[in-house]
């Protein structure tokens, strides 16, 4: 059964005729293996009792429980929603307007909002808050992406805002070290803001790295299958022609064209991307470690002149480099990043996109006092909460060095072969440059 | 060489064969106003019919982001180069040479054979826009750099250079709905058609060493079903239904409608002569020399109408009709806020409203003891 408070259908998938190719198991089936596994060991019937009608037409049994229980599901009847799944015809979710607009009640003013007062809040008067400059509504830069000192409060002095400063913790006001910096309390307006850099500035870092999801996917969809994957990005090919390619597609970062080529990077060439050292791509690392090459993330640099100066991407959701992965390189004879002992398929022949990112602990996303809506129901919840009261800060951003590693092309070729035959940006054919201009008719 | 009419030119043009129109054309419309570059066509034609041995890199339907994406590489530039500077005026037939009339006397188009590896990177280009995004830049129409995403089947032309250009006769147009064939029998794979066909929608399969083409879903559409690219569009922008010529055009078409009667949907790369029977209504945010470029001078008008159906309930009903129907739609009507498609024999097999309602819900329902919320 498939239904989320942001889609109107709710959608029963039809059971298939067919078997099942695999020894694959439904959900399910696995929590009551397990629990029927319990239920020996333990000796206690009830963890067999609870699950016994989990196979076969029994599964409407839980089905229609979650419905019973589910304010705007209430009404209907599980077997009734697959057999008109069967012929397509999906269900509407039963919330109090169709389409959903959120928050329809609290705007009413027939329901109170899910906030200690049952209004709106725009002051927190909780102590962390308070201790963080957070009490009003105020911006921070991000604590790593971003070319200018990082978390800074860019604000005018303001009575009411008070963060303890570093001293406040015993810190040095100039320590921008990489755990420090994400708990620093410092206020600065915008024009002083852009007076400062970031310390990685130093040591040669240009780029904001940020690493969102895929437009095209949810979590591995878009590689789960060879046929979907050749069309994530540019550099999908079934056939592998460049034999470097970790699987029939890669993990690539695009790049501003006139970036890259200020640091002497090709369209298509193999770069590393580094974040802070001080912590990634892991603590305490050395270059001689075996380990290092797993760990530091190689990828193409595509141009990609639709990211401005400065920003570099790369999509969140191809699968990372193992151990396993980069030795299935070294040693399978068709180089594929696939580890000998599991089949795990690697998109990358070294790291990944998360070799660079970490995730960020704001002491005000962290706290056991703000209250909030619980998960489920109108409850009100406190404190921590998945999804809902908890850190989510910036894990896909970093402030990034980037480096040429090798150059895109293959067999003696320099130049990637779109790039080299003139159909990239900035390397233009004088056909190309024609038809971009809509030359080929004329009036 | 025979003298055959090509409306899409609005000239005569010379063509291997005599002018032999099929009873009825296969013909699909796109809106690329809404297509999101999903992929979801690609992938519904692949596992369909093409993940044979031989087929790896083959996608009959593709989609590539214009102007920097291209499958094979670089296609059209090169056939537009090949074919040089053309004109073409306003309001006028086309002046320029198409593929057949600019062929070498041996010949019989302008080509070139894709290699090998102008197949692989199939979404080269996506989402690349035209040039540099720079500090400050917001949004004007047409935008200042652009980028769309243009999904390609066989066109099932009118005039095929893919059938022209076969020396076994291999290749037929089927008399009934217009879809080219080639006959996996007969074809020995010489390629030829993989050279002429100048949108590059013929291709070669090494394994069974025959050239293989998409095939215009002819068993679904036997059954009166659209093609699997068609009914499985997210966006659903497309369309597919039988165009007649101008001459035997009718209102309620919906196929019709948007080419003929409204002038929204246009024949890409009409130049070239083959009167393909794939329609586009331009993306109204591109460049313009560009999108005259691919659809020829009456892309100026097609936007302008477009512009139009904000007042416009009747081509509002039909564009919503788009996806909302696996069958195919031989005619539609739109009364009372209501569009409805109808089938061959004029029953109904869709309706949808034209404008979407809101309803709102009890807060409790008494009959199911539930109460409906909307931050659940
Ligand atoms: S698009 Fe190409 S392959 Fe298809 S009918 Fe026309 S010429 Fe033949
Ligand atoms: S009409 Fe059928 S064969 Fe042709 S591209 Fe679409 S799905 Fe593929
Ligand atoms: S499925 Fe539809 S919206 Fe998606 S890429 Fe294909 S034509 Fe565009």
């Amino acid at each position: 059964m498939c239904g989320s408070c942001t889609n109107p259908f709710v959608q029963i998938y039809p059971r298939t005729p067919l078997d099942r190719i695999f020894d694959t198991k439904g959900d399910i089936e696995v929590i009551a293996g397990v629990s029927n596994k319990l239920a020996d060991l333990l000796g206690e019937s009830r963890m067999k009792e609870m699950w016994k009608d989990a196979s076969g037409e029994g599964v409407h049994v839980y089905l229609q429980n979650i419905i019973d229980h589910s304010a705007n599901l209430k009404g209907y009847h599980s077997k009734e929603l697959e057999k008109k799944a069967q012929e397509g015809i999906p269900a509407l979710v039963n919330s109090r307007t169709y389409p959903r607009y959120s928050s329809l009640e609290q705007a009413r003013s027939e329901e109170k909002w899910h906030t200690k007062s049952g209004r709106l809040e725009f002051y927190r008067p909780e102590v962390e808050f308070i201790d963080s400059g957070e009490n009003m509504l105020v911006y921070r830069e991000p604590v790593d992406s971003t070319p200018y000192e990082p978390n800074v409060i860019v604000a005018k002095n303001h009575e009411a805002i008070r963060p303890k400063k570093p001293s406040d913790y015993g810190l040095r006001e100039s320590d921008l070290s990489v755990e420090n910096r994400q708990v620093r309390n410092v206020i600065k307006t915008g024009p002083a803001l852009l007076n400062t850099q970031h310390p990685l500035r130093l040591k040669l870092h240009t780029h904001v790295y940020h690493t969102p999801k895929y437009r095209h996917g949810a979590h591995s969809t878009t590689v789960d299958t060879d046929y979907t994957s050749v069309w994530f990005g540019p550099f999908g090919d079934v056939y592998r022609h460049d034999k470097r390619m970790p699987s029939v597609v890669e993990g690539y970062m695009d790049i501003n064209p006139l970036d890259a080529k200020a640091l002497g990077v090709e369209d298509g060439d193999y770069v590393y991307v580094d974040a802070d050292p001080e912590d990634r791509p892991y603590r305490g690392f050395k270059p001689t470690d075996d380990f290092y090459e797993v760990a530091r993330l190689m990828l193409r640099a595509r141009y990609y002149p639709g990211t401005p100066r400065g920003i570099a991407r790369t999509w969140h959701n191809m699968y990372g480099s193992t151990i396993g992965s980069v030795q299935g390189q070294k040693i399978r004879e068709d180089g594929l990043a696939r580890s000998p002992e599991t089949n795990y398929q690697s998109m990358y022949r070294y790291g990944s996109h998360q070799s660079a990112t970490r995730a960020w602990l704001r002491p005000t996303l962290m706290t056991e006092t703000l209250v909030h809506k619980g998960m489920f129901g109108q409850g009100i919840g406190k404190g921590f909460e998945a999804d809902i009261h908890c850190p989510v800060g910036a894990p896909r951003e970093a402030f990034v060095r980037i480096t040429k590693a090798e150059q895109g092309g293959f067999e003696n070729q320099k130049l990637w072969r779109p790039a080299a035959l003139g159909f990239r940006p900035t390397y233009e054919n004088p056909g190309m440059k024609t038809y971009l201009k809509g030359r080929f008719i004329h009036g | 060489m025979a003298k055959v009419k090509n409306w899409h030119l609005g000239r005569d043009m010379e063509y291997v064969y005599e002018e032999n129109r099929p009873k009825r054309q296969w013909s699909i419309v796109f809106d690329l106003n809404k297509c999101i570059g999903c992929q979801t066509c690609s992938m519904a034609c692949k596992t369909t019919w093409t993940s044979g041995k031989g087929q790896e890199s083959m996608f009959w339907n593709n989609v590539e982001t214009k102007p920097w994406g291209s499958y094979p590489l670089g296609w059209d530039v090169k056939v537009l180069e090949k074919l040089g500077h053309q004109e073409w005026k306003k309001h006028e037939p086309y002046r320029g040479k198409t593929i057949f009339e600019a062929a070498e006397p041996t010949e019989t188009t302008v080509h070139f054979f894709p290699t090998d590896e102008d197949w692989m990177y199939p979404n080269n280009g996506e989402d690349d826009c035209t040039g540099n995004v720079s500090h400050g830049t917001h949004l004007n129409l047409p935008h200042d750099q652009w980028f769309f995403y243009l999904p390609r089947t066989c066109a099932h032309c009118t005039y095929p250079a893919c059938l022209a250009a076969c020396p076994r006769k291999a290749i037929y147009k089927r008399p009934e709905d217009g879809i080219v064939l080639i006959d996996q029998s007969r074809c020995k794979g010489y390629g030829e058609c993989v050279r002429s066909c100048p949108y590059k929608k013929s291709m070669y399969n090494p394994y069974t060493r025959t050239s293989e083409k998409c095939i215009g879903c002819y068993p679904a559409v036997e059954q009166g079903y659209q093609p699997m690219c068609v009914q499985n569009c997210i966006g659903k922008i497309r369309v597919m239904g039988f165009i007649n010529p101008p001459w035997k055009a009718r209102k309620d078409n919906p196929v019709d409608y948007l080419v003929h009667q409204m002038g929204l949907a246009l024949p890409y790369y009409p130049q070239l002569g083959l009167e393909p029977n794939i329609y586009y209504i331009p993306p109204i945010h591109a460049n313009r020399e560009y999108l005259t470029q691919m659809f020829g001078p009456k892309v100026d008008d097609a936007i302008k109408q477009y512009k139009k159906i904000k007042d416009d309930p009747r081509t509002q009903g039909l564009l919503v009709l788009l996806g909302s129907t696996d069958r195919i739609m031989h005619s539609f009507d739109v009364k009372h806020g209501v569009a409805y498609g109808y089938d061959e024999k004029g029953d109904e097999i869709v309706s949808v409203p034209v404008i979407e309602h809101s309803y709102e819900r009890p807060r409790y329902d008494s009959k199911y003891e539930a109460v409906r919320n909307n931050t659940p």
